[in-house]
This record gives structure tokens, sequence and C-alpha cells, in this order.
């Protein structure tokens, strides 16, 4: 599963907080999509294009295990998160939604916002198009692959229960 | 095996599981709240449309509304009820308390069990010996409503052993600001954490409780104590149900075995922006506080009460300072009353909430403006959480909590504690 896009860059131990503002977690998606990560960087939910790339530091996602968080940049169009690590809650909340996120040690030095990326959430392999330069994140297991190609975990569960999974 | 491994081994109908390996298991409990109930029933009656299989699984907690302040807030629970109805799920409505602190004081919560929630501080319940882990809406409506399972990797266990004995003035709670601090944000990623040790054994249930209840923000799985005589003796003082005490192998196999003294730690104060910014409290002293909170995620527990009553006995809050007491449960709320704490709190100048989660993020109370600052027994300080991103949110023991609402600043409880010994 590869992508290719523009990316948009943010910092470490983002709190969902700061990626869907609290006092707005019960508002409709519509309203919610147009104030992803505002307080961080406010050009951000009004200038995202479909396709478009995060890149994040360390714990990603941290702070409440509300799906909404990921739900939200889902809704932008961001195609793919890559970060130096994620809070747990949020990666598996990404894969459980059909998020493709990828942890790759390394990339918030290796790339400056607006540079073009290209990821393989598979192999974990990362190219910097702008730069040239190459990281190795961490391959995604099996398990998660399956469900990401599936489209999440509800399209994924009723054969998750009826075969089994033996990784 | 540890005994999150063989938690889960039996729970997927396994006699061996190693770390790393994905399985599917049975899950006993299902907590939900009123901020993810209705979320997950959208995703469950929208998007997976099969009946609901164990109802009698599934508890509902309103606890972060007391009572709507707003109209949206109101339609929010009538969704949240209307679903619990509908499938005959349990429901503690506005004003029982933290979901956590209200399922174990319901008894709802056992050795040996596999709970699940989708609140990020659900890892708590491994203070009884559970496996306990926060998972996403979809989960829970994907695998746990229809099916009564969820998917987990395996995690590798890491073991923490805490020694020695703290200070006068360093309570349980300054213990686990520093040790979440120590570990740091994202330091034990996808970990289970095994604690133990002498300093952790000779705790109460309510005091053990803190460090489960910091798993989460080290980015660990869960994190557990194996039962012993305390936990079983606080669990026959809340329930009659059977239970199977599931205990690690002797040969069991950790990742790592991080030790630890507590001997020579100062107070501490968590300090914005986030819960690993934690410094001594002489550090930070003399910062203004115009709120100070006995409440959150972690709840309020007694132990929180009789703390804060050592140091506002026959004293007064500051004028300019609103402390906000938001017990955790109404068994902690009643104990109080026993023991004359509500009045010396009230007499001293706090106000005492309904039990709730208190002002987490403050959905029912608690917002601040900006240039404003609380003090708080809270487990989380980001930014926005409480109102203006600009507003500041301090994590400390209740005495430090307490010694501040006293007065008007950071303050070292220490100070008010030195007059109670002579
Ligand atoms: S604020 Fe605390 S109690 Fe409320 S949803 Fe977030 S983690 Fe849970």
């Amino acid at each position: 599963m590869r992508f290719r896009g523009r990316c948009w860059k943010f910092g470490d131990y983002i709190p969902t907080d700061q990626i869907v503002p609290s006092h707005l977690v019960y508002r409709p998606m519509s309203e919610i999509v147009r104030h992803v990560l505002v307080n961080l960087n406010p050009e951000f939910p009004e200038r995202v294009q479909p396709g478009d790339i995060l890149v994040a530091g360390k714990h990603f996602g941290q702070s409440s295990g509300r799906a909404i968080a990921a739900k939200a940049i889902q809704a932008t169009g961001i195609a793919c998160v890559v970060a130096e690590c994620f809070a747990r809650t949020f990666y598996r909340n990404a894969f459980e939604i059909g998020l493709a996120i990828l942890e790759c040690p390394g990339i918030s030095k290796a790339v400056q916002e607006g540079d073009v990326l290209e990821v393989d959430v598979e192999s974990g392999w990362v190219r910097n198009e702008t730069t040239g330069q190459e990281l190795r994140g961490e391959p995604t297991p099996p398990f998660l692959m399956e469900m990401l190609r599936a489209g999440g975990l509800i399209p994924f569960a009723p054969r998750l229960l009826e075969e089994g999974w033996k990784a | 095996m540890t005994l999150v491994e063989k938690i889960l081994a039996r729970a997927s109908g396994r006699t061996r599981v190693e770390p790393g390996e994905v399985v599917v298991a049975d899950v006993d409990l299902i907590l939900l709240h009123d901020l993810s109930g209705y979320l997950t029933a959208r995703v469950f009656e929208e998007k997976v449309r099969l009946p609901m299989r164990y109802p009698e699984r599934v508890v509902m907690v309103f606890d972060h509304h007391f009572s709507p302040p707003t109209e949206e807030g109101a339609r929010l629970l009538l969704e949240n009820r209307a679903f619990a109805r509908r499938y005959g799920i349990r429901l503690f409505d506005c004003g029982h308390g933290n979901i956590h602190n209200v399922a174990v004081w319901a008894g709802l919560v056992r050795p040996g069990m596999v709970v699940v929630g989708s609140d990020s501080h659900t890892p708590v319940h491994g203070t009884l010996g559970c496996f306990a882990a926060a998972l996403g809406n979809d989960s829970h409506a994907a695998l746990g409503f229809p099916y009564g399972k969820a998917w987990f990797r395996v995690p590798s266990t890491i073991r923490i052993e805490l020694e020695g004995m703290p200070k006068p003035g360093v309570t349980p709670r300054d213990v686990a600001l520093w040790l979440a601090a120590t570990i740091g944000e994202g330091g034990a990623v996808y970990k289970a954490l095994e604690f133990d040790g002498p300093y952790l054994r000779r705790l109460g249930f309510w005091d053990r409780w803190l460090f489960p209840l910091l798993t989460v923000d080290v980015g660990a799985k869960c994190g557990y104590m194996e039962p012993d005589e305390v936990t079983e003796a606080f669990l026959r003082s809340v329930t009659r149900e059977p239970y199977e005490v599931v205990r690690g192998d002797p040969d069991r196999a950790y990742e790592a075995v991080w030790r630890y003294d507590v001997s020579e730690l100062e107070p501490q104060v968590a300090c914005p922006p986030t819960v690993g910014n934690v410094k001594p409290v002489t550090e930070v002293a003399g910062r203004p506080v115009q709120w100070a909170e006995l409440g959150g995620h972690g709840g309020c527990r007694l132990e929180d009460i009789r703390l804060a009553a050592r140091i506002l006995r026959g004293r007064k809050k500051h004028p300019e300072v609103k402390f906000n007491i938001v017990p955790s449960s109404r068994s902690v709320f009643t104990q109080a009353l026993r023991e004359g704490l509500v009045e010396v709190l009230h007499e001293a100048g706090a106000t005492w909430f309904p039990p709730s989660a208190g002002s987490n993020q403050a959905i029912n109370m608690g917002a601040m403006a900006a240039g404003e600052a609380m003090i708080s027994t809270h487990s989380r300080n980001f930014p926005g959480r409480n109102g203006s991103p600009e507003a500041k949110m301090y994590l400390a023991s209740a005495l430090t909590v307490a010694a501040s609402a006293v007065a008007g600043c950071i303050t070292d409880p220490r100070e008010f504690l030195r007059e109670e010994r002579m």
C-alpha cells in the first residue's frame, strides 16, 4: 500500500485534544473537520488537500482514546500519517477505521513542511522526493495490513472471526 | 507466562500465548461513558447492524455530566440512555461518579477478567489483577457488542518494582507523577507493566490504583498488580460474586525489570503542557493559581479527601481561589460524610460537587480563561482541555492541592504539615 503526497509537519506529543478541540467532540464531523489541529496550525484545516501526508513527532495522538481524533484526520482527506511513534490508542484506532499510518523513527528531522513524500506502509519504506532521502520505518504487521486492506475492523470482523488469525 | 499472557490465553481458548501474537479474546466487561457510548452506539447501529450478543457485559456510566449545562449535552445523554434501554444495558446515570471508580465500587470488576472500554484510563482496572485495555469505538461496535470479543496483540511485560520509604508529605500520587515522568510519555509503548515491590505492597487498594492509572500516559497497553490479601479484602467489601485469581508463573519472562527507590522524592507537580513535565514542588512554588480541584479521571478518592482535610482543618482557602471537590463515587461521599470530612472542607471554603469525572475537558464544569491556572488531582494537563489553551493545569497530590488552595499559589504542603507534628 503506497502513498505519495505533499506533507504537513507537526511536533512531538500532540494529544487528541489538539487534534480535535475538546469542546467540539460532539459536533457533527462536517464541523469538526474544519478545526482539526487548528490550534497548532490554523492553515491546516483550511488548506489540507485529499492525498496529503501528515508527519508528526513522538507519541502522536496521546491522551483520550476516542477514535474521533483518527476519524477527523481521515475526514480531512489525509491519506497517511507518518510519525516517530504513536500513542497506542491512536495506533489501534487508525487501523480499525482504515486510516493508514506508519511509525518511522527519524522522520521529523528528514522532512520539511511541503516536501513530497512517498510512503510504503507495508514495508515501512519512506522516501522524501524533495531531498532524495530514504528512511526505514517499522514494517506494518500482516494482521494490521489485512485489516487496512479490508477497509478497517468493521468489514474485517466477520472474516477474522470465521478464519481466526494465525500470525 | 505472566498474568496478562495467562488471562489472554484463557480468554482466547489457547494453552499458551507469546508476546507479539494476535489473539481474539472473550471480553467480560465493556465500560462506556457518556462521551463514548453514543459514538459507539452510532457505529454499531449504522455500520455494523448486528444484534447485541451479551448486553449484560456492557455497562454505561454518565460521568462527564452530572447535570447537562447545555441542550446539546442533554440530547447526548438522551441518546445514550435510549441506547442503553434498547439493549438492556446497565446504566449508571448522572451523579454516580467517575466511570472506573463506579464500576469497581459496584463490584463489576474482578480478578482475572478481560475488561475493555473506550476511556483511555480503562487500564486502571489492572489494580484488581485484570487484563484491562482501552479500545476505540469501532472495536466495541465491530467485535465487542456483536460477538463479545476483542482482538489484542499480546504485549511483552516490564516489571516495575518500587521500594523505599517516602519522606513525610510525599504521597502515592507524588510517586505516581514522578514515575510517569521517569518512564516518560511513550516510554513503555505497548508494554504490559507489572507493578510490584515493597513500597506498593504496603499501600491500600485505592493508593495502588494510581499506578495502573498512569500506564496510558507512558504509552503502555495495560498495567496491573497481582492480587494479594489487600486486593481480596477490598473485593470482599464490594462483591460476593465468585472470581478466580490469576498470577504469573514462577518462570515468567519479562522484557525488563525496572527498580526505583522512592525514599528521596520530594512532592511532585506535573506542569503544563504535558504529564511528562514533572518537577519537585520547590521548583514551581509561588506560581499563582485561581482554581484547585480534587477530582478528575483517576477520581477524587477518599484518600485524597482525607489528605486535604489534614491541611484544611481549621484553615480557610485563599479568598481568590475556587476550590472544587468532586468525589469519584457516591460511596466515597458517604464515607467522607461519616468521617466528618464534608464539613471540614466545607468550612474551609471548598465547594462540593456531585460525584462525577469533575472538570475533565470542562464538559460540565471547570473551564478557565486565558491566564488562569488550576492545580488538581487530575491526570491530564494538556493545554485546551479546560477552556482556553492559554490556561494552565498543574497536577499534584491532594496535600499539595490543598496547601496551594490555602496559599493562593503552588505551595509545598510540608510547610503546613510541619505544624501538624508539633
Ligand atoms: S477526560 Fe479523562 S475521563 Fe474523560 S474521556 Fe478523557 S481520559 Fe476519559
